[in-house]
């Protein structure tokens, strides 16, 4: 297995008005991985979905806490670690999307995460708070 | 986000650019129920949006809703590359009603 080069660890507060500069940061480093705007585009979606979950479920919206993202190029395969501090755990089943038959506002982000991502799971960080969700896109498939 | 709705006889445009996240879709959201509260379809022109997320996607589904229940008419006019992609992933593509022009849309008011 190749050796895993970290691009990117970027620690930012678990606020939506800092979404635009973790896009910004997150565009910069695939910049120079993918030739693909498309690829691109999906994976900083993705990722800015993962961030919103967490502002919104893991924080419950109240505005303390921070967020690390890690990028790491393993290889062919991009990895995006989210690393977060609520004392809220989350769980695999938060994970899986709802049916999309359903018109209904909401509840689009994990469907949205799993359609781009090839791998996405929670990793037990055995601490008594936070979480980590590690996601996982080979570049240019 | 920026935003700017133009009002017309029977309907009204909101011409929407830049980003829109969750920062952003509480005032899209409050946007778009305002302008359908005035009982006049909507066209929402989507051309110069470069991101959206699932929480702007919620406020523009809210607003399908609303309109629906209302009986107006409710559409998407030119979209983006990059919101056409986050349309297609939720298989929104084929639930809102997409326009290429405002032409196209006030054609269907008249039918």
């Amino acid at each position: 297995m190749a050796a895993a080069e970290k691009l990117l660890e970027f620690q930012f507060p678990a606020k939506s008005d800092h979404l635009c500069i973790l896009r910004e940061k997150l565009r910069e480093v695939l910049g120079t991985c993918s030739s693909s705007e498309e690829l691109r585009n999906c994976i900083v979606l993705a990722v800015g979905e993962a961030c919103m979950n967490i502002i919104e479920h893991a924080y419950c919206n109240n505005d303390q806490g921070d967020i690390i993202l890690e990028v790491e190029k393993q290889g062919e395969n991009m990895i995006f670690r989210l690393t977060d501090f609520a004392h809220r755990k989350s769980c695999e089943e938060e994970m899986i999307g709802r049916p999309l038959e359903e018109i209904r506002p909401g509840g689009l982000g994990c469907h949205i995460i799993n359609e781009i991502m090839d791998e996405v799971q929670l990793i037990d960080c055995k601490t008594k708070c936070g979480n980590v969700l590690q996601m996982k896109k080979k570049l240019d498939s | 986000m920026k935003s700017n709705l133009r009002s017309e006889i029977n309907y009204d445009v909101l011409n929407l650019s830049g980003e829109i996240d969750l920062h952003h879709s509480p005032k899209l959201r409050e946007e778009i129920l305002g302008s359908l509260k005035g009982k006049k379809s909507l066209l929402i022109n989507m051309e110069d949006v470069s991101y959206i997320d699932s929480s702007g996607i919620a406020s523009l589904v809210e607003g399908f809703q609303a309109a629906k229940e209302n009986k107006l008419s409710y559409g998407l006019l030119s979209i983006s590359g990059p919101a056409l992609q986050v349309l297609t992933l939720t298989r929104l593509d084929k639930v809102f009603t997409l326009y290429n022009s405002i032409d196209q849309f006030q054609s269907q008011l008249q039918t």
